[in-house]
């Protein structure tokens, strides 16, 4: 069957062919193509089952089946067809690059603070909306975290008379406007009748889509306002629960209709000619007809005794459909008790051992306590004790005295460097204080136009954070102090609190990855042992997990798919300490037998070596076994049939070589992991490098913005299997995302306007190159000049 | 008397004949078959006048070995729900309408039936339902031309419920409730079994089988119909709603059947998807593995056995001593997949309980293999609590309304903790699994009756019929439907008396429109408001509803708000202008002829094509400047003033 759509692509595919689009090349604007921008966000749309359709002819209209998405971007605009989340394709994350156009410093939907078990929980909107009409919030938290690393939003490059945004992960501020005529809207006929008539009643998410959609029009036909979106969730809602193409196309045509009448509002404003107007997606989804995904039990797998009998600690309640406090939208933590618990019995409030990101569909991430801090934990447990023997006592405490001793240095570092930074902190709440003294009692209009009142709010909202911060860290530096001058009495019973030494809700410091490959869950079989020469038998003495091989070695017997492995666990990652071989190294583990290491140095070039049993001693050093390329590596490569190399390479060669990132970049996309190269080398990067900081921030401040970031990152990523999923608080049986396939991370991204001429754009791009793109087309400055795509001078294709 | 196939190709071929003389294009003259290799169901359709089509949904396979019309040694197919489209004689299906629906199963339960449903606390069900060897003509289980008449009628019993026979003494009152409610359900309970079947049935666009549209527009009204006001759903709403219902009932089915899974996999147990008659994955089964060690679980599992809604297996005695064992063999993959002819492990089984996957939010509880009272008494509790309340003591929802809110805060902990409380989605469950199984041919016969035998004791109704009964009845009562397709017959009455009210009501008023239904509903009936007889009326009614269809067409764009011409090929708009211009000087009826100038406005000022603006401009002169022609002139495509004709001689 012959479709317009593939026509159109192939026509212009072949009259102004895409350009090569090096980003190398580019020189900044001059003049600005458009004075407006207007972007829908899409959040989960995967770009196959977008541009698949769009190919599609409907026989009913002549037409295409989402005939305004061909009309505006594949006859008159620019479609990326390969353009692909960079990192993990979550929302959090992904929104992050996309709003900002710089690397990530927010890597999961949620995150905890692992001194202080502080939740980030970047897609709870329901804390915000509270704390917004308590005058206490002003932003989303993922907007606080942005700010105070010092990286502004793409919309900030507009004035704040001068934008319209809807409601988002990396919303600022609320327009009590727009809620009130929802909750008119909700009281109306359009939705009152229906409801008497049982015909369904348009929900709250409906009602505001509505309202958005009429004041972002409304504000098109003006010429002040210089920046619109509109973001829409529905399409990953609808994706994760279900894989129905009849209903996954419903919502396609609904949003075909909004582009259409955006398209329409656009058309008919004072500034038609100079918008452009941009659909951008976050993610893709793996939406396969017919096919379930199914959930693994992370938590299950955690509480039991083979993983070390841990208290979990979520975000959400686990099947929280089916619990009271599950309504609790304002929950921060959720706890899994175990009831095999090794040492820790009833305590799964004062002390979770194992903090998860749950709302990571695909990938999970793991944060343990200290493994060695467990260790203390059981041994001043063990002491307290008056039935030990007093060799055994004298054993255990010296034990735990050179426990101490060995982290003496590090927690000293630690503790004087978060008083340094809390004085410093301090020095800034006082001048905060005396910022926001003088805060009137009414804001003018004048004020709020230009966005004073929300200003005020931030840096009051940003001074009570500064407080709890303040508080929680001396607490935490207390904690370790105590610790560094514990000398427990070797001749009596402990009698001291452990809380004052072993903090409650904390995970202390990292773990390494001799102490996930050792770690440390609880006492012996046995308790405590001595060895022959009377000191304490470490091996024996303690039980060990190893949890590298137990995730691998999960498999799951209710799987009535065929499609779906029993192996619910793909691979696990984790950076290696630094090392000769590379600036950073990654380590991705599918087995004892399969693991891979991506090397990255300072200039971003990457390469990747197979290697087997992959161990770190207690010393720290690594020792690995070098492979040859074979298949059943993770990420699969070796065996993908659409990894492209140059013509007549060998794979494994070129496998093996050391290449720039858009070389692995144009080799991979098109691969079952399309972004795992990259991705991981941008997920697991060391963090604080992405912190600039606000600018004039004092260098104590920085650094602990900084340390921040740092202690927020989890021990472990775990990714999923193709289909599986690690959600365990709801359910989402259709599609999900979050992982490195192809499917998961291809995303949407259309521009057409302001005489942007119509083209396909071919060459793979990602999430980075967007901001930098569209605000070089606004004339705004540019966070990353080198990520511009242009898409004003296609260059002639290849022959 | 019983109809051969010798029968249908004899009346295929008189039909045919008939027709073609008549210029009548194929589709309504033959006996054509709509069906498709992955459905188990398949459409039959069969001409009704020569102007409309008797389209009969089939079950292939799913009858009795030993029913005389089955093929040797194979299972007969069985006729579930058959439903009239009005054609008006041609092959465009611009102007059709599905005007009724039969659930072929379902036959007016018998007076002692009747009697026993009104009395309370009764909960059993004697004998096997109503004989189907009637001669009446089988009534429609659904009107879709008046959905608004049950509207009104089931309001006027619920006034005189609480007006007249509430107030009386408690025997009235306690007697009409269990009556009313047994009634209630058990329409409910066959209005839901058509939605079941209609939702596994094929559409197609040939003619052969209903549309796309069409089924879910069916589907919409028999779902609205459960509801007390959803008569007065629009038409366009309720086609939507079909579609919408369909996407619900599959995200409901996709979560229970992976909580389902999820729970199977927390408590050891063995989760089965099963596939019944035609269906997939509506519903999950559970085993339990016996000769395996209780699972070792650091979590507590009394929430997961709370939303399972049965007791722990590995703590029961019983289960040991049960006698029915399945011997699965599975694949080597540690998985628990049923690996038919793999030589894996064999792990022996034993049944503990089936599961409905349609029920909002949880999976439903039907069979529980080790308590054949649990399910049943829970029903019967429900029923129980309810009659005391409402027909022994007389709590009534406005005086006591207390009670109610307490009671709903139950319900609503209760539901938050898995429990299954909605009484009206649980009946709905039941009955699907009841069909389902009365149609299956593919699982274990022993594993089926063990069920089946089960299922029958959840009911509760006096009222229900065996579903065994019913097939049987539906093959008697399509023969019945069959005698009455003819020209002279029982169908083509209806089809002219609804065309004949359509007629009347093009283009009433809201108001005018509710009037007529309160007088309908207050004469029990007998009123309805029809145009008279006429020879023009088939040739009218073309008229109408193509003005209908392309006001419907273009009342979409203009609602779009978008130039019109980006989401449809221009052509198709322009002969919908010219076709709707043509069309209005037949039309006399005020409210029309606005319509469509306010239609045709909207499309002019939204379009950029100026050939359309023109087009639009032209036809809105043309309903200004010139008065409608009153006149009742044949349209060419209408033959069947022919057959009026010739009928008339």
């Amino acid at each position: 069957m012959t479709r317009f759509f593939s026509t159109c692509l192939l026509l212009f595919a072949a009259v102004c062919p895409s350009a090569a689009l090096g980003s190398q090349t580019i020189p900044k604007a001059t003049q600005p193509i458009a004075q407006r921008v207007v972007i829908l966000k899409v959040d989960g749309l995967n770009a196959d089952l977008l541009y698949r359709n769009m190919r599609q002819t409907d026989a009913a209209t002549g037409k295409s089946i989402l005939p305004w998405f061909t009309h505006i971007f594949a006859q008159g605009g620019a479609v990326f067809e390969n353009f692909y989340t960079r990192g993990i394709s979550l929302s959090a994350p992904s929104w992050s690059i996309l709003d900002t156009g710089r690397h990530t410093v927010i890597r999961g939907n949620v995150e905890w603070d692992r001194f202080t078990g502080y939740a980030y929980d970047y897609l709870n909107f329901f804390p915000f909306y509270l704390s917004y009409a308590r005058s206490h919030q002003v932003d989303m938290p993922g907007v606080q975290v942005l700010d105070r690393a010092g990286i502004p939003l793409l919309i900030d490059a507009f004035p704040y008379s001068q934008r319209y945004q809807s409601f988002q992960l990396y919303q600022r501020g609320a327009r009590w406007t727009t809620l009130k005529n929802v909750l008119a809207r909700r009281f109306s006929s359009e939705v009152l009748i229906p409801m008497l008539e049982n015909a369904g009643t348009p929900s709250l998410d409906e009602i505001l889509a509505q309202q958005t959609e009429k004041e972002l029009l409304a504000n098109l036909r003006g010429a002040q306002i210089l920046y619109l979106d509109d973001y829409t969730g529905n399409m990953d809602h609808e994706g994760h629960a279900i894989n129905d193409p009849a209903a996954l196309l419903d919502d396609l045509r609904r949003l075909d209709s909004l582009a259409g009448r955006i398209w329409t509002g656009i058309q008919s404003s004072p500034l038609a000619a100079r918008t452009i107007f941009v659909v951008v997606s976050d993610h893709g989804m793996n939406n396969v007809p017919e096919v379930h995904s199914e959930a693994f039990s992370l938590p299950d797998l955690l509480t039991s005794p083979a993983a070390g009998a841990h208290h979990v600690m979520l975000n959400r309640h686990e099947l929280s459909d089916y619990k009271i406090r599950g309504l609790n939208p304002l929950v921060k933590r959720a706890f899994v008790s175990s009831t095999a618990s090794f040492y820790l019995a009833s305590q799964a409030e004062r002390y979770p051992t194992a903090w998860l990101d749950l709302d990571g569909n695909e990938r999970a991430s793991v944060s343990f306590r200290n493994s060695d801090l467990n260790k203390i934990h059981i041994l001043l447990l063990q002491l307290s004790s008056r039935e030990l023997t007093p060799k055994v006592r004298l054993a255990a405490t010296t034990y735990l005295v050179s426990l101490i001793d060995k982290h003496r240095s590090q927690w000293s570092e630690t503790a004087s460097q978060l008083d340094e930074e809390m004085q410093a902190l301090e020095v800034a709440i006082e001048q905060r204080k005396a910022l926001l003294a003088p805060k009137p009692a009414k804001w003018t209009r004048e004020q709020e136009a230009q966005g004073e009142d929300k200003i005020s709010r931030r840096q009051a909202e940003e001074l009570s954070n500064w407080q709890r911060e303040h508080e929680e860290y001396r607490t935490y530096a207390a904690h370790l102090r105590a610790l560094l001058t514990l000398h427990p009495d070797p001749t009596r019973p402990f009698s001291g609190k452990i809380s004052e030494f072993v903090p409650e809700m904390s995970l202390g410091d990292s773990n390494t990855l001799y102490d996930l490959q050792h770690y440390a869950a609880g006492p012996g079989a046995s308790g405590l042992v001595l060895d022959s020469s009377g000191h304490l038998d470490e091996e024996q003495s303690f039980r060990y997990v190893n949890y590298f091989p137990l995730f691998a070695a999960q498999r799951v017997r209710n799987n009535p798919q065929p499609a779906l492995s029993s192996k619910p666990i793909d691979f696990t990652a984790l950076r290696l300490p630094p090392n000769d071989i590379a600036t950073q190294t990654y380590w991705l583990y599918a087995s004892d037998d399969d693991q891979l290491l991506i090397h990255a140095d300072s200039a971003g070039n990457v390469s990747l070596q197979p290697v087997s049993h992959l161990v770190q001693a207690a010393d720290g050093s690594i020792q690995f076994t070098p492979e040859a390329w074979h298949s059943g590596l993770p990420l699969h490569l070796f065996e993908d049939p659409e990894l492209k190399i140059p013509a007549g390479g060998d794979r494994a060669a070129w496998l093996f070589a050391t290449h720039s990132e858009r070389e692995w970049l144009e080799a991979t996309h098109l691969c079952k992991y399309s972004d795992g190269v990259i991705g991981t080398t941008e997920e697991l990067s060391p963090i604080a490098a992405n912190v600039p900081g606000t600018p004039g921030l004092n260098p104590v401040l920085l650094r602990y913005e900084r340390r921040r970031r740092e202690l927020v990152q989890p021990d472990i990523e775990i990714f999923a299997a193709d289909h599986w999923n690690f959600n365990v608080r709801n359910f989402n049986p259709g599609g999900n995302h979050g992982a490195f396939f192809r499917i998961s991370t291809h995303s949407v991204w259309m521009i057409a306007g302001a005489g942007i001429p119509t083209q396909v754009v071919s060459e793979p791009y990602d999430s980075l190159n967007f901001a930098s793109t569209i605000l070089q087309l606004a004339g705004r400055p540019v966070p990353m000049p080198d990520r511009i795509v242009n898409v004003m001078n296609p260059s002639p294709a290849a022959p | 008397m019983r109809v051969g196939p010798q029968f249908i190709v004899v009346l295929g071929i008189i039909t045919a004949g008939l027709c073609r003389a008549a210029d009548v294009p194929a589709r309504s003259t033959t006996i054509a078959v709509a069906e498709s290799n992955q459905f188990a169901y398949y459409w039959k359709a069969e001409p009704v006048a020569h102007t409309a089509q008797l389209l009969t949904l089939f079950c292939r396979g799913c009858g009795s070995v030993s029913a005389p019309d089955a093929p040797t040694g194979s299972a007969a197919d069985v006729p579930l729900v058959a439903v009239l489209r009005d054609t008006l004689g041609d092959s465009d299906a611009e102007n059709d309408r599905v005007t009724d629906v039969w659930l072929l199963g379902y036959a007016n339960p018998g007076i002692g039936k009747k009697l026993l449903s009104a009395v309370p606390f009764f909960y059993w069900h004697p004998g096997g339902g109503s004989k189907s060897g009637s001669k009446d003509n089988p009534k429609p289980l659904f009107d879709l031309t008046a959905p608004q008449h049950s509207v009104l009628s089931e309001v006027g019993r619920d006034l005189v419920q609480w007006t007249a026979f509430d107030p009386m003494i408690m025997p009235v009152r306690a007697t009409t409730r269990a009556y009313r409610a047994n009634s209630l359900d058990d329409e409910r309970l066959h209005l839901d079994t058509a939605i079941s079947y209609l939702r596994s049935a094929p559409s197609s666009n040939d003619g052969a089988a209903p549309t796309r549209k069409e089924l879910d527009i069916v589907i919409a009204r028999l779902e609205l119909r459960k509801k007390l006001l959803g008569g007065l759903v629009n038409q366009k709403r309720a086609a939507q709603l079909g579609q919408e219902s369909g996407f619900e009932q599959e995200r409901i089915r996709s979560r229970n059947w992976e909580l389902l899974r999820q729970c199977a996999e927390k408590t050891g147990l063995v989760f089965q998807s099963l596939d019944l008659a035609g269906t997939e994955g509506e519903y999950g089964m559970l085993w339990f593995p016996t000769n395996q060690a209780t699972p070792m679980t650091s979590t507590d599992l009394k929430p997961i056995w709370k939303i399972l809604n049965i007791s722990d297996p590995w703590n029961d005695p019983k289960l040991a001593k049960m006698r029915a064992q399945y011997v699965w063999a599975f694949d080597t993959k540690d998985s628990n997949v049923p690996a038919p002819g793999i030589i894996g492990q064999q792990q022996a089984l034993v049944p503990l309980a089936v599961y409905s996957l349609s029920y909002p939010k949880t999976p439903l509880l039907l069979v529980d293999f080790r308590d054949q009272i649990h399910v049943r008494g829970h029903e019967m509790l429900q029923r129980s609590i309810n009659e005391v309340t409402a027909g022994v003591i007389g709590i009534s929802h406005f005086t006591n309304w207390y009670y109610y809110v307490a009671a709903g805060l139950y319900d609503f902990v209760s539901s938050r903790h898995g429990g299954a409380v909605d009484q009206a989605a649980r009946l709905d469950a039941y009955s699907r699994l009841r069909v389902a199984l009365a149609l299956d041919r593919q699982l274990d016969p022993e594993l089926r009756k063990s069920m089946e035998v089960r299922l029958r004791n959840v009911s509760i109704n006096p009222l229900e019929a065996a579903p065994g009964r019913e097939m049987r009845n539906a093959s008697v009562r399509y023969t019945r439907l069959q005698e009455e397709a003819g020209a002279e017959g029982h169908l083509a009455h209806i089809v002219d008396q609804q065309r004949r009210a359509e007629i009347a009501s093009f283009g009433e008023s809201g108001g005018h429109r509710g009037w007529d239904t309160l007088l309908h509903t207050m004469t029990l009936g007998l009123y309805r408001n029809r145009a008279p007889r006429s020879p023009d009326n088939l040739a009218k009614l073309n008229i109408y509803r193509r003005v209908e269809y392309e006001l419907a067409f273009l009342d979409k764009l203009a609602e779009a708000g978008t130039e019109p011409e980006v989401s449809y090929d221009p052509q198709l708009i322009h002969a919908s202008v010219e076709q709707l211009a043509s069309l209005m000087p037949e039309i006399s009826a005020s409210s029309v002829r606005t319509h469509a100038v306010d239609t045709l406005r909207k499309l002019k000022d939204i379009s950029q094509s100026s050939d359309l603006q023109a087009d639009c401009s032209a036809a809105i002169a043309s309903l200004i400047n010139e008065p409608a022609l009153h006149r009742n002139s044949p349209t060419r495509g209408i033959v069947a003033e022919t057959i009026v004709a010739e009928s008339g001689k």
